[in-house]
This record gives structure tokens, sequence and C-alpha cells, in this order.
């Protein structure tokens, strides 16, 4: 059962990266392109703290760390995920969620495996390039283990970037489109580039408990950063992780049921 | 002319017609105000000022390059569409230009997202976030005029960028790209005095500065006087020559539709 799908998905990768090869010069501008944006935010931390020594108790170097963990975190789910943006546009409104539905697997694999963004290796570039500027100006000291730990974050990080895109990218069984709702949530992941001690409280709970993106960034990075007091809550980062996906794909069957076709 | 002013009007009934876009939108620039908000107010805990400029005056000046940037981008989507799906033939064959049609779509699309957007939000601003207003009335007039040019030179620099998808399909890696670009080098970030000297005079030649920073610089009184007067001068230069750059591009690209077209 496991390696029928994961040949599947090897073969779907091999038809993706076949589209991706006969068109070169695209491949080579989207990877620049989101480096070039990651790179436009990174440069404006730089640029202030050019000025001030630091942010609230954080350095220059912790900050970066917090923004190339959610760097690489949101490259998994770039790669990998980037289908669940169109569920609604390209799928439920031109009526063809209906082909996936008669397939013999899966039809939420077949979904995410139906793309895959080339773009997103930009993301992952940056993201791996940022950590390795930040990691040495920690005061922790890098051992086995703690790199063990730190890719489990970054996989768990993405892993709460996917399930938050899919839990409201399945309203749009109900509603044909959720974008608009799926995007704005999404904004919400800017919070997490910052330490969430700037914010208000509310705030802070509110992107801890309710919308995890505390999970994708701050609360991993905390953990690799001496007397912040995050140490335990970011263990349970990869816990946040799973029961989030679960809570989602929960939520994506309950839309499978009630999904009626836009007919056509 | 006439015909124009008809799609421009059409398309701010079209805007009407997807709330759930203008609510998302809405609560999006909300979001980013609350972030940038606390930001500085971390920015400026231990301090009073960056550069001469105080937290008042930094957040004016990040709010209203904001709500500027949101302007500066225009209908370069809506080109690059066309074109990357060969309605263009049919596009160039109806009785407008396209260039003109669409400008004028854009039109409509940012007078109904300022009256329905913008200008509630800056209110609220206002009132929530110690924005200040600019110190003179001469200044407040400059910014008017200065924000209306900064949004002219980012209308045609975004037509110029979609002209691009006659030669590339990546239309979004094209987007991000340019906006990354624009939101690097225009000011849209943090003021262009924060930046080392190099960069500040590398942007000084590229028409990016005359989009956000030249018009927010004036409203927040960092430039004024001559300065103010000479970056006008530069944003007038900008604005012609884009034009005429967009105009000669146009017609060499709709060349290569011909080539195609068969």
């Amino acid at each position: 059962m496991l390696s029928r799908y994961i040949k599947l998905y090897y073969l779907f990768c091999k038809q993706n990266l076949k589209v991706m090869l006969e068109y070169r010069m695209d491949f080579l501008l989207g990877v620049l392109s989101v480096m070039l944006q990651q790179f436009a935010g990174i440069f404006f931390v730089k640029i202030v703290f050019d000025h001030i020594h630091a942010l609230n108790g954080w350095t220059f170097y912790e900050i970066l760390f917090i923004y190339g963990i959610a760097a690489t975190g949101r490259s998994i789910h770039h790669i990998f995920f980037d289908n669940l943006w169109t569920l609604g546009w390209q799928y439920i409104r031109p009526g063809k969620f209906d082909r996936l539905l008669i397939r013999p697997i899966n039809p939420l694999f077949h979904f995410i495996a139906d793309r895959l963004q080339q773009d997103g290796f930009g993301q992952l570039f940056i993201g791996i390039i940022v950590i390795g500027t930040a990691m040495p100006h920690l005061s922790i000291s890098w051992g086995v283990l703690e790199f063990f730990i730190l890719v489990v974050m970054i996989i768990a990080s993405g892993f709460i970037f996917v399930a938050i895109n899919l839990f409201f990218a399945t309203l749009s069984f109900w509603m044909v489109d959720s974008l608009p709702i799926v995007w704005t949530i999404f904004n919400l992941s800017d919070f997490a580039r910052y330490p969430l001690t700037i914010y208000h409280k509310g705030i802070r709970h509110f992107l801890t408990w309710i919308v995890p993106y505390g999970f994708t960034a701050f609360y991993p990075a905390a953990y690799f950063i001496e007397g912040t007091g995050f140490e335990r809550l970011a263990l349970l980062t990869p816990v946040v992780a799973i029961i989030s996906c679960l809570i989602a794909y929960w939520f994506w069957n309950r839309g499978l049921k009630a999904f009626t076709s836009t007919g056509s | 002319m006439r015909k124009y002013f008809e799609f421009a009007r059409v398309q701010m009934q079209v805007h009407a017609a997807y709330s759930a876009w203008f609510w998302a939108n809405t609560f999006s620039i909300l979001l980013r105000m609350l972030v940038i908000y606390f930001f500085w107010k971390a920015v400026y805990s231990s301090r009073t000022e960056i550069e001469g400029l105080p937290f008042d005056g930094m957040i004016t000046y990040i709010i209203i390059a904001m709500f500027l940037q949101m302007f500066v981008s225009g209908v370069g989507q809506e080109l690059a569409h066309t074109i990357k799906d060969g309605n263009v033939a049919i596009e160039l064959m109806r009785p407008y230009n396209l260039i003109t049609r669409l400008v004028a779509m854009d039109l409509g699309d940012k007078v109904i997202h300022f009256v329905r957007g913008a200008l509630p939000l800056s209110i609220l601003a206002f009132i929530f976030m110690d924005i200040t207003l600019p110190t003179t009335w001469q200044g407040g007039l400059l910014f008017l005029f200065s924000a209306l040019m900064g949004i002219w030179i980012g209308t045609f620099f975004d037509l110029l960028i979609a002209i691009l998808a006659f030669w590339t399909i990546n239309l979004w890696g094209l987007q991000v790209m340019k906006e990354a670009v624009i939101s690097f080098f225009s000011g849209a970030l943090v003021p262009l005095i924060l930046f080392p000297e190099w960069f500040q005079t590398i942007s000084l030649f590229l028409p990016f500065q005359a989009m956000v920073y030249v018009p927010v610089a004036i409203y927040t009184g960092i430039l004024s006087g001559t300065e103010a007067w000479l970056a006008l001068g530069s944003q007038v230069f900008w604005a012609v020559s884009l034009l005429v750059l967009l105009r000669v591009l146009w017609s060499i690209a709709i060349k290569k539709v011909t080539i195609f077209g068969g």
C-alpha cells in the first residue's frame, strides 16, 4: 500500500520534472524571484539592525535564525503542497475535481501529487543559507542531537504550514473557492517572522493555540536560544504539527463527504 | 474616450461583486498594520529616534508607504495572462487600444480600492496609531501630486514587465520578482535614508524610489524645499521615459504576435 503510493509519487514527480526541464528559463526565473523576495525581507531586518543593537533583547542573528526556520519550513509547503492554493479555482469551479474522485487512489494524495512547485527551491536555498549564517552566532554548541532536533523542527514547521492551508482550502467544498480565506490566514504567518514576545499577549496566544503559526518559526528557534523560557513549549512543535495535520485531514474528509460537484 | 470610461466603470462594479476578496484584503491589511506597529514599537523601545526620525514619524512613513505601495502596481497581471493564453491576438483586433483599455480598467480598480479600502483603513490608522499629518499644507499638496506621479510610474512599469510574458511563461515568478525589486528599492519597507550610502546612490538612478519613497518622504518632511522639487523633477522624467519605453517595447512585442499567429 505505502510502497505503491511512493512509486506513484515518484511517477508524478517525474512528469513534473519533465515540465521543469522543458522550461528551464522559467525554472531559473522562479527560483531567483523567490530568493530575491526572501532576501528583501532579510535585507530589511539588516537595515533596521544597522541602527539598533537588539530588538526587545533579540539580536540580529537570533532574528535571522527565526527567519531561516520560517523560510525553510515554508519551502517544504511551497515545493510539495503548493497545489492546495488551487483547489477552488482550478479543480472545484471548473468541475475538474470529479476526475480525482473516480481514480483508485486517495483523492488528497492525487491532488497534492499533481504539482511539484519548483519555485519553492529558491526559498529552500535561502532558508538553509540563512540558518547556516545564523547558527555559529548562537550561544548553543551544535552536536548531532541538535542538528537532528533542528531538522525535525523544520519538517514539523513545514507540516504546520500545510495543515493550516489544507484546513482552510477545504472550505472550498462548501463555498466553491475559499482562496480569499486561505490567503488571509496565510498572511498571519507574517507575524511569525519576528519574536512573538514583541506582540500583544492576545496575538501571541492566538498564534500559539488557535492558528499555530508561532510553531512554524519562533518556538522552534527559541529552543536553540538560551534563556528565552520557551524551551519546553518548543518541544511541542512536532506534536502540534501532527495534531494540526490530523485535524486538517479530518476536516478534509468531512468536506469530501459534503462535496457536490459544480456540474457542467 | 467614452468607451474607456465605461471600462473603468464596469471594473468598479466587478469589484463590488467580489466581496469575499474585499474582506480578505481589508483583513490582511489590518494584520500587516498590526505587525508593523508592534515591530516598530519594539525597535523604538530603547531609543527615541533613528536617523532623526522619532517613532511617530517612522510609523507615519511606514504606514503611508504601505498604502501607497498597494497602488503602484497595475494591470500587468491582466496583460501578462492575455499574452500567455494567446487572447492578445483577438484583443488586438478589437476597436480599442489594448493598453489604454487596461489602464482605464486599472484606474477604475484604483479608485474603488481607494474609496473602499485605503481611505477607511488610513482613517483607522490615524485614530489608533500615532500617525501625523504633513507638517505644512504645501507639503501635503506636493505629496498628493507626487503620489499621483508615483502611481503613474508604478502602473507603467508594471505593464512594461508584463510584456516580458511574450518571452516567459512563469508569470508568477515574474510578478514575485517585480514585487521584490520594488520593495527593495522603492523605500516601501523603510525610508531610504536608513540604507547604506552606496545603496542610496544606486537607487537614485532607478525609477523605484520615485514610486514610493519620494512622495512619502515629502509627506513626512524628510524631503523639503529644493530637494523636494528636484525629486519631483526626477519623477516627471521617469513618468515620461517609462511611457515612451512602453510604447517602443509594445510595438516590438506586437510584431512577435504576428509571427506566431499564422
